[in-house]
């Protein structure tokens, strides 16, 4: 039945099998053996240490929300529709301030949200963006307890304090 | 009185007559949808009498996410992640069949160095992929060091691309017309030195398992898939060249610059049992890693500064049409069809033809007549990845 059928040789054949079935065990054992003197550490405790991220790792999302235009490029962009953008016009008279860059920002921001349990990390939002205030930062232990709070509003009054830690210097 | 446990004189029982009922009867075993010898969530209906398997009935569709109509709703940049996820395990492949279908609409011409860093981030994508399948082979078969092993060099193919791309499994690192970032001089110094390395981890990886006597009794002459079967079922890649076919689109239909290459296209000889048990087929894999090596050197030498990204329009809009590419992937044969409209951002079909969903069509046919263990080494032998089966 079996398409493992074992051929039925000779008694040669048969301490043959036996001699290189020990040998090879033995080849693969020493391979392992080595290891004793040989081995590096290759994994990490995680809590206590910290790997360095490479420079281009593409982390969470962050929205330098003072540099923002308004443009809705990244919101266009993404390809599962996580960033929500509104927008209205400054009141008559309202001086035209721009961005680090030099861009004029015409649009006042009223919502920048980003659901980072929808975020599939692919980076698209982040080459669209003409004043590249949308970047990936580093920072990647964000899971919270409600699926709610994982929408981040970049407009929050507490934005600046974790501006800091979050921006990719 | 009659007693509860008084069964009545021997000759009335009737236990042997239904033991001999029972003897004929099937026993329906599910393998998974959680099974470590899947890389996914692949159930498997096997039909077993004792301990051989009488059918065996892949359910498909728990990794299914509607990848294909997705797409019709996505611009032509928009499917670039969608597509890493078909085969996660070898995204840069996916993702470079899928940009070639949209650059041979398009009519883009990509410049050479990132044609050249394209066959260097597929083939190091290949090594990673068959390292992934070597490891978690010998897992299936009951060898735990194989897989750290595996994992550790793998790591470092990983972090390169992490430290190139950006993230470490679905980069979405190949565009339409060039590539994301350009790999710096130390980065591809480091990539030579991981071809010295690689080749000294293949032959131990050799010496370690796949000329182990116990590797070799479990494997060979297990789960002959003959080449007709092969080529009636469509069999692509490592099966059909383990069954003893010599047929490598890289060599065969060279697409990119693959025809400036050297390389050769390893086959199942038949070494240990014969062309077409999971032991060729496994076999393939450890000699393509090898041939992958080679063919990283030969970019390393032949590669020269220069741009990365050809002319793309800002908005992607392709002419009315359809085209179909096809390319060798770790897995086999990866091909899209993408028909477009004309005058639409988005395509209007895409169908991707996966090469594990026909290697997963082949198990009812090796099934019957094996051992339940057997079996296990067959479905670990062909290397599936469900996110390509289910799409």
């Amino acid at each position: 039945m079996s398409t493992n059928v074992h051929q039925t040789g000779s008694v040669k054949d048969y301490f043959l099998d036996l001699y290189n079935g020990i040998r090879t065990s033995f080849v693969g054992m020493w391979i392992t053996f080595k290891y004793v003197w040989s081995a590096k550490h290759v994994s990490i405790e995680y809590p206590e240490v910290r790997e360095v991220l490479p420079e281009r790792s593409r982390m969470r999302l962050f929205n330098d929300a003072q540099n923002c235009i308004s443009c809705t490029q990244c919101a266009m962009a993404c390809p599962v529709d996580c960033i929500y953008i509104a927008s209205e016009k400054y009141p008559e008279g309202h001086e035209v301030q721009k961005t680090s860059n030099g861009q004029p920002i015409r649009l006042k921001l009223t919502q920048f949200v980003i659901d980072t349990s929808l975020c599939c990390y692919c980076g698209l939002c982040t080459t669209v963006c003409p004043t590249e205030c949308l970047t990936h930062s580093h920072d990647y232990e964000f899971s919270q307890y409600t699926i709610d709070s994982m929408k981040y509003d970049y407009l929050a009054p507490d934005v600046v304090a974790w501006r800091d830690r979050i921006v990719k210097s | 009185m009659q007693s509860k446990w008084d069964i009545g004189e021997p000759e009335k029982r009737t236990i042997n007559s239904e033991t001999e009922q029972l003897k004929s009867e099937l026993l329906t075993l599910n393998m998974g949808p959680q099974h470590p010898a899947t890389h996914g969530v692949l159930r498997i209906e096997i039909w077993t009498d004792s301990e051989i398997v009488a059918h065996a009935i892949p359910h498909l569709g728990y990794l299914h996410r509607c990848m294909e109509k997705h797409a019709e709703n996505l611009d032509y940049r928009g499917v670039i992640p969608f597509v890493d996820r078909l085969d996660y395990l070898a995204a840069m492949n996916m993702e470079w069949t899928y940009v070639q279908a949209v650059e041979q609409m398009l009519g883009t011409e990509v410049p050479r160095r990132a044609e050249l860093l394209r066959i260097l981030t597929g083939e190091l994508q290949r090594i990673a992929s068959h390292l992934m399948a070597f490891g978690t082979y010998a897992l299936d078969l009951g060898a735990f060091t194989p897989f750290l092993y595996a994992f550790e060099t793998r790591e470092k193919i990983l972090r390169l691309f992490e430290e190139v791309s950006g993230a470490r499994l679905l980069y979405n690192y190949i565009w339409v017309g060039g590539l994301w970032n350009d790999w710096t001089d130390e980065q591809l110094e480091r990539v030579g030195q991981f071809c010295d390395f690689m080749e000294e981890e293949a032959k131990k990886y050799n010496e370690l398992v796949s000329y182990n006597k116990i590797f070799i009794e479990r494997t060979a002459n297990v789960g002959v898939f003959s080449l007709q079967d092969c080529l009636d079922y469509g069999a692509t890649g490592p099966v059909l060249r383990g069954s003893g076919m010599k047929w490598d689109l890289r060599k065969n239909k060279p697409y990119s610059l693959y025809s400036e290459f050297d390389f050769d296209v390893p086959v199942g000889d038949g070494e240990h049992g014969q062309a077409g048990d999971c032991w060729n087929r496994y076999m393939v894999r450890m000699k393509e890693v090898v041939q992958s090596v080679k063919i990283i050197r030969q970019v390393l030498e032949k590669l020269e500064p220069g741009p990365i990204m050809g002319k793309v329009p800002k908005i992607i809009k392709l002419p009315k049409g359809e085209v179909y590419v096809r390319q060798e992937c770790p897995r086999g044969e990866l091909a899209f069809h993408l028909v477009s409209e004309g005058d639409a951002k988005q395509p209007y079909r895409l169908k991707v033809k996966s090469p594990c969903f026909t290697h997963v069509s082949m198990l009812p046919r090796v099934a019957p007549g094996q051992m339940i263990a057997d079996f296990v080494a067959t479905v670990g032998s062909i290397d599936i990845v469900l996110g390509e089966v289910d799409r």
